[in-house]
């Protein structure tokens, strides 16, 4: 049964590890399972890559959720996990500094045959938005 | 099929590193996999539509001759410089489109991948629409990343042909001898003073029934006798320095304390007697001791860690002989390194199933010794008692569950299935059937896992030789307590047995042996020397579980055997050729060839602030050296190619956007986030 979609596509970008995250998305290809199209997901080594400013930025830009789908504690680079939780958790206030719902940005673990958790999360992000709608609009109000 | 053909240009013109991109995007049909539900046509059409997009083509598999022809000859003729292929996933498929585009005279790292079967057409089926539309913006996000594409060239590092084998259980010994059979030197070196590992320590093995001696034998004496082998017993890595192609080990090895002419006669006169790991603590040995008969070296050696003084006094003919530990140094140079340091069989917390409570609680391990010594036809015994009734308890030490099972020193549990246990007890238990026919034996189990060929042949056998079984919920453990006085049997077994509903029973045993599971042999300094990375169950770290099951995070270092995951001795055989394959085809060339992808720093911005080099985990990936701007002498960070593994930690930690991942830029990131975001009207692309 196709996922009912939001009528204004809601953007959800799903940073996924090649050893994680990424091969996980394509188990639930594998599966063929069934979950929104509003997701898009690019393969990253470690997320450990990305400075705050990078989620900040893809926020203004439109993107109106991130879920980091990391290795957790399997990432295979030492230190990458840990510097990963850093880097999200100095992000969330300056989230909220610019009045963003947290919520939009998540930090989880997914293997690579973590088929459930990679829906369970593609779900609760699309019900978060449905209730905190586009990110524009939070950044609009807090501009004004 | 839309072709947006450009006018022919001639090879002489397309200088690929320095020109405009010109950008050829391939959508695959892959059958219908892809073209039965994504609009391929319209994707082709609508890519065409974006800047420096000059030919789109749709093929029904992109990957055959034909697909990969019609590449080539785009790159050749019509000056395509960079190619973008919606497709498979990039696992699949990313490194046969990297030979067609160098095939063509481009460089591979031109080329950029989109899974557009398992992250869209397959998971959007009943959306067609949405599905078609999720494929334009991820390739178009390709598009935009191709557009910033660089020329990336592959590390290339000379590299010695010799590996370092660290231990010598099956796993390492197999290893070693692949290696040299590849036509590599090998170094293998073994903490113990004896080759053999576990597997010595088992008599039959399963699933072949053959005694595991008769395997192991010819396996030690190939190594042993090799030309290119060399072995060092008593031995351990205690540096470790540059990377891959060309690593400087430290090995220190103990002294054996004696030599052939003295051995024997060492082990004689020593007096002092300790517990035998070799049979795990039910028989005694002496100090200076061989560890099992026909073992390898078969020169005595003296157990150090019991003279804590490090030296041994014995009186030998009336002599007094002073041995002593004097452990030597020394460096090699070695390519790659085989980790295969292999496991411990759990041991039990005090208590649990009253074990060290209760001394007719054995471990599996232990019994499996037990058994051997006992001669053939004489009655099973223990501490002087006979045994009529004995009991085995399956996932004692696996399986776990927190908050149900205490946790161990670092607070954990294990929570995974350690595979081995449950098919050797089943053949334990058969073995002691055949051998004492009278016995009543029960087998008290969660699952039964036999689950390779000519496992579940164990269960069979058992069943239908009245071994009795009763089977616990793991939130259930079973209990082992001390019977009251006067019970014929001296410990009872307290199971809810859920084949009978749940029914609590009670059962009298004289003997219970727990089918205890596996975990890593703690190599904490290894792992720090080696900076391999450890997962949540302590055993190490591949880069990939399908896709490259061997291989650790650092270049040139591999797993084999039970150092990575509870195996039994054909997966760890498996997993050591499958890891001297890899170190074989990374050196038997003399250099090696690594993915370019690693930290690139930019000495125009880079202030050598150091937050870079504090947030390496990986010596020498990143420092800061003198470097010479403007006639002046200043600090900048440099990267070691050879020792970056491309994580990225440094790239987020720079203060001025300095350094950047080769093939993964925070630039490419954000064009592709760009492209995700786009307004596609706005450049003629249809929204309906
Ligand atoms: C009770 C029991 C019964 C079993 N029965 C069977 C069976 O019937 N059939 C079957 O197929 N499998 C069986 N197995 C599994 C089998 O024992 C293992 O698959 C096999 O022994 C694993 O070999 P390995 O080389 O990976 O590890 P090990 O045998 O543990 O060898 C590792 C070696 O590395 C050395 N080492 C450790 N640390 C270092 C270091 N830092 N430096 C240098 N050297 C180091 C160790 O001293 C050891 O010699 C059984 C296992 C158990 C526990």
């Amino acid at each position: 049964m196709a996922t009912e979609q939001p009528s204004e596509e809601l953007k959800i970008l799903i940073l996924a590890t090649l050893s994680g995250g990424y091969a996980g998305a394509d188990s639930v290809g594998q599966l063929h399972a069934d979950y929104a199209t509003n997701t898009y997901i690019l393969p990253v080594e470690c997320p450990a890559l990305f400075p705050k400013e990078f989620y900040l930025r893809t926020f203004k830009k439109g993107i109106d959720g991130i879920i980091i789908m990391y290795s957790g504690t399997d990432c295979p680079y030492k230190g990458g996990a840990e510097r990963t939780a850093e880097i999200i958790n100095e992000t969330y206030p300056l989230m909220k500094e610019r009045g963003m719902d947290t919520r939009r940005l998540r930090l989880v673990a997914i293997c690579t045959v973590c088929t459930q958790p990679f829906l369970k999360e593609v779900t609760q992000m699309n019900n978060v938005l449905q209730e905190i709608g586009p990110v524009r609009q939070e950044l609009s109000v807090s501009q004004d | 099929m839309p072709d947006k053909e450009t006018s022919k240009l001639e090879p002489s013109q397309m200088k690929t590193d320095t020109e405009e991109p010109r950008i050829g995007v391939y959508t695959c049909y892959c059958g219908g996999n892809i073209g039965f539900v994504i609009d391929c046509e319209r994707v082709a059409d609508e890519l065409g539509k974006l800047p420096n997009v000059v030919v789109t083509r749709t093929d029904m598999s992109m990957c055959s001759d034909v697909g990969q022809t019609m590449i080539e000859e785009d790159i050749r003729e019509h000056g395509v410089n960079r190619v973008v292929i919606g497709a498979c996933a990039p696992s699949l498929h990313e490194q046969t489109f990297r030979g067609t585009v160098s095939r063509a005279g481009l460089n591979p790292y031109f080329y950029h991948h989109v899974g557009i079967r398992e992250q869209d057409s397959w998971v959007h089926s009943h959306d067609h629409e949405g599905a078609t539309k999720k494929a334009i913006r991820l390739m178009s996000a390709g598009i935009a990343k191709a557009r910033l594409l660089e020329p990336l060239e592959p590390i290339k590092l000379s590299a010695e042909k010799h590996a370092l084998v660290i231990g010598g259980g099956v796993a390492g010994l197999r290893s070693a001898w692949d290696l040299s059979r590849r036509g590599l030197k090998v170094t293998l070196v073994e903490k113990s003073p004896f080759l053999g590992g576990h597997m010595a320590q088992l008599e039959k093995t399963f699933p072949s029934g053959e005694e595991a001696g008769g395997l192991l034998g010819p396996l030690i004496a190939n190594v042993v006798s090799d030309p290119n082998i060399t072995v060092h017993t008593y031995s351990e890595v205690t540096g470790v320095r540059g990377y891959v192609g060309d690593f400087h080990i430290q090995i220190t090895q103990q002294s054996r304390g004696v030599d052939d002419t003295l051995g024997e006669a060492a082990m004689q006169a020593c007096k002092t007697e300790v517990q035998d790991e070799f049979n795990y603590g039910l028989t005694n040995r002496k100090l200076v001791y061989k560890a099992y008969p026909g073992c390898y070296p078969s020169t005595p050696a003296v157990d150090w860690d019991h003279c804590p003084d490090g030296y041994l006094e014995l009186e030998i003919d009336g002599r007094q002989i002073k041995l002593e530990n004097q452990p030597k140094t020394f460096d090699i140079n070695t390519g790659a390194v085989v980790v295969a340091t292999g496991f411990q069989p759990y041991t039990p917390l005090k208590g649990e199933y009253g074990y060290l409570e209760h001394p007719e609680v054995l471990t599996l391990p232990q019994f499996i010794r037990l058994l051997t010594l006992i001669p053939e036809g004489k009655e099973l015994q223990l501490n002087g008692h006979r045994v009529h009734n004995i009991g085995f308890v399956h996932c004692v030490g696996s399986r776990q569950i927190e908050g149900i099972h205490e946790a161990q020193e670092d607070g954990q549990v294990n929570n995974y299935c350690s595979r081995v246990c449950c098919t050797a007890t089943l053949q334990a238990i058969n073995e002691l059937r055949q051998r004492y026919p009278d016995l009543n034996i029960v087998d008290i189990y969660e699952d039964i896992r036999t689950y390779g060929r000519g496992h579940e042949e164990y269960y069979a056998e058992a069943s239908a030789n009245q071994v009795l079984f009763m089977r616990f919920h793991g939130e259930e453990p079973a209990e082992v307590v001390r019977a009251t006085d006067g019970d014929k049997s001296p410990l009872l077994i307290r199971v809810k047995d859920y084949l009978t509903w749940g029914e609590e029973i009670e059962v009298p045993v004289d003997m219970v042996v727990l089918a205890v599971g596996m975990m890593p042999t703690s190599i904490e300094d290894l792992i720090r020397l080696l900076k391999v990375s450890p997962g949540t169950d302590r055993f190490l770290l591949e880069v990939h579980p399908k896709l490259r099951p061997v291989e650790t995070a650092v270049p040139g270092v591999v797993l084999a055997g039970t150092a990575q995951g509870p195996m039994n001795i054909k997966e760890s055989i498996a997993a050591a050729s499958a890891a001297a394959s890899k170190v074989a085809v990374l050196l038997s060339r003399g250099k090696v060839e690594l993915e370019p992808f690693v930290a690139h720093v930019d000495h125009e911005l880079c202030t050598g602030s150091g937050e870079c080099v504090e947030v390496c985990a990986y010596e020498d990936a990143i420092s800061l050296k003198p470097v010479s701007m403007d006639g002046k002498e200043v600090e900048k960070a440099l990267v070691t190619s050879a020792n970056c593994v491309g994580c990225g930690v440094c790239v987020s930690a720079c203060p001025n956007l300095a350094i950047d991942l080769q093939g993964w830029t925070l630039k490419q990131y954000d064009a592709m986030v760009d492209a995700l975001v786009m307004d596609m009207s706005a450049i003629g692309v249809k929204h309906e």
